[in-house]
């Protein structure tokens, strides 16, 4: 009867309600993957390791993701820093957050008008007389170096970015600038002992979230991307829907390597976080 | 000779008003200089300016011989200890003050060590600033600030986040710590018996400038003007230009011809070092004194009485 009696359970229900259905979906994804015609089998797994396609859709997803993710943190960091007492005002943060509001389909629909060589910024060049014929301008939307991806994922990320450091930099006494002053110390020691330490656990968490976000997520890839390389949640959604069904269980198993991939990154993040020091950082006991 | 500290004409401007105006002193190896002054009076803006977080609008800082009034805080010789200890959270208490000498380029393991030693922190040398206590996180900063090696620290009301036992404990333990390593210093606080164990000298600041500045028995015995007497207590404001010591005033008549009476009212009795003292409030003068006194109660109409005597003119001798 104690183990009713503590409140602690109680407040566990709803979160494992709501991980019932994902975990469900994720253990049938395995089951899926590893059955064969006959009982379990490793059959998919190998021949997904051995099928150059999707190595280099896993290896153009995760260069693409990690380009996309470390710019818009960046990005975001420069603007926040440089920014961030405005703000704190109501019309600025609104503009710097508007870009959140509209759906990635949008916001990449918005990049393609902006940017395909047909587009607004090609045609004004044009008019402005700095390229000669809007077919002189770069392909930067649907070209195999996923440059329209990273740039619609920096454009939505960024803001994001920007909300979740705005606090710790609201956060960060005024006085340590001045300390690291009198101590002796410049401008990047400023950043480095006073910012740094107090953004690096939440940039950490920001990745681990951008990251998991961008490389699973389909539609920006499946509008902005070309076929070949393509990343890995487009390769997926084909092999699901392709014209048989015998390349689904391909669909799950790549799927289910992506999850491993996302939990290794969010483990290894997470352990980093859990060190002492950074546990001290949020003056949390240690 | 040059001195360690020289400030000359000193004036900061915000906008329209005036913070500090023309202020000057002096300082030599070794000493410390209690600034006293009310809360919200400038003495920050002061110490700022003297670490060189803030420039001047007018005036000079030397500091032996050698003019620092543009240099830059980086640049400066100068440690400034915060009214918070400000440690680095993520840094252990030995690591934050390795810091402070990485910082300044002095940095030496034996100095850490020392310093640890010197400050009682050996035991939580690698305890996080979250584990100690405001204590220890204030001896702390102190040992960061010295291990720049710096001619000159400034203190900001450095005690005033601690409770008053360890504010007791650590004033006199800073004051031994800075002798000791002949240290000169400028403790800026708003507690008059706090700068009297601090310094060697008194600077009393109001209004953007210095009142009276010399040890705190010349000024007990002589204040410059009602400003100062009112502010350190022990004396009664007779008027702008007079003032009698409270240990001259007295609850009894006097056998005297030439005695002055005040009426009053005893408003509370609180009780220090073992001794009933009553707080007076003189609606004539409407000023309130506190006196030792025996055998009467709160609330009771009291008179003062003191001989003409012992009446003073501020900044001279007896009338």
């Amino acid at each position: 009867m104690k183990l009713f009696n503590n409140k602690s359970v109680y407040l566990l229900i709803p979160a494992l309600l709501f991980l019932l259905l994902p975990l469900y979906g994720f253990f049938a994804a395995i089951v899926q993957s590893l059955s064969g015609g006959s009982g379990w089998t490793l059959e998919y797994y190998s021949s997904l390791f051995e099928s150059s396609r999707f190595l280099s859709a896993i290896w153009f997803s995760i260069r693409t993701t990690l380009i996309a993710t470390i710019l818009s943190l960046i990005i975001g960091v420069l603007i926040t820093r440089s920014f961030y007492p405005y703000l704190e005002h109501h019309v600025p943060r609104l503009l710097v957050w508007l870009p959140m509001l509209f759906p990635h389909f949008v916001w990449g629909y918005m990049i393609i008008l902006l940017l395909s060589e047909t587009g607004l910024a090609a045609q004004l060049l044009v008019e402005a007389g700095v390229i000669t014929d809007s077919s002189a301008f770069p392909i930067w939307t649907r070209d195999p170096q996923g440059i329209g991806i990273i740039i619609t994922y920096i454009w939505k990320e960024v803001p994001f970015v920007i909300l979740m450091l705005l606090p710790v930099y609201s956060s960060i006494k005024p006085g340590y600038y001045d300390l690291v002053e009198t101590l002796g110390g410049s401008k990047v020691r400023q950043f480095t002992a006073v910012e740094w330490p107090a953004i690096f656990p939440v940039l950490m968490e920001i990745a681990l979230i951008v990251f998991s976000f961008t490389i699973s997520a389909y539609e920006v890839p499946a509008l902005m991307g070309t076929t070949f390389p393509e990343m890995i949640s487009v390769l997926s959604y084909e092999w699901f829907y392709g014209s048989g069904w015998e390349d689904r269980p391909m669909a799950f198993a790549a799927m289910v390597s992506l999850s491993l991939l996302i939990l290794a990154f969010s483990a290894a993040g997470f352990s980093i976080l859990q060190k002492k020091r950074w546990r001290a950082m949020r003056g949390r006991s240690v | 000779m040059n001195h360690t500290l020289d400030v000359q004409h000193l004036s900061k401007q915000f906008n329209h008003d005036l913070i500090l105006s023309d202020l000057a002193f002096q300082l030599e190896k070794g000493e410390i200089l209690s600034i006293v002054g009310p809360s919200g009076s400038g003495k920050t803006t002061l110490l700022r300016i003297l670490a060189g977080l803030e420039t001047p609008s007018q005036g000079s800082i030397h500091m032996y011989g050698e003019e620092i009034t543009f240099q830059k805080a980086n640049q400066r010789d100068i440690s400034l200890v915060f009214q918070q200890p400000l440690l680095f959270p993520h840094m252990t208490v030995q690591e934050n003050i390795a810091y402070g000498a990485k910082l300044a380029g002095k940095k030496n393991k034996n100095k850490t060590s020392d310093l640890l030693k010197a400050t009682g922190l050996d035991r939580f040398k690698n305890y996080f600033p979250s584990e100690i206590s405001g204590g220890q996180q204030q001896r702390v900063a102190l040992a960061r600030a010295m291990a720049t090696e710096p001619e000159i620290i400034l203190f900001d009301e450095p005690f005033s986040s601690l409770d008053p036992k360890l504010r007791h404990q650590i004033r006199y333990w800073v004051r031994d710590f800075l002798v000791d390593q002949s240290i000169t210093g400028v403790f800026v606080t708003h507690d008059t018996e706090e700068a009297m164990i601090m310094g060697d000298r008194l600077a009393l600041f109001h209004e953007g400038s210095f009142q009276q500045i010399d040890e705190a028995e010349v000024i007990h015995k002589h204040p410059a003007n009602s400003f100062v007497a009112d502010f350190l207590g022990g004396h009664l404001i007779v008027d702008e230009q007079h003032y009698v010591p409270l240990k001259e005033c007295s609850l009894e008549p006097f056998n005297e011809q030439e005695v002055r009476s005040y009426h009053g009212l005893l408003q509370h009795i609180t009780f220090q070092n073992g001794q009933a003292v009553g707080h007076i409030f003189l609606k004539d003068l409407d000023h309130q004194v506190s006196l030792p006194i025996h055998e009467h109660v709160s609330g009771e109409e009291v008179t003062l009485y003191i001989k003409e005597s012992s009446i003073r003119t501020f900044g001279g001798s007896a009338l």
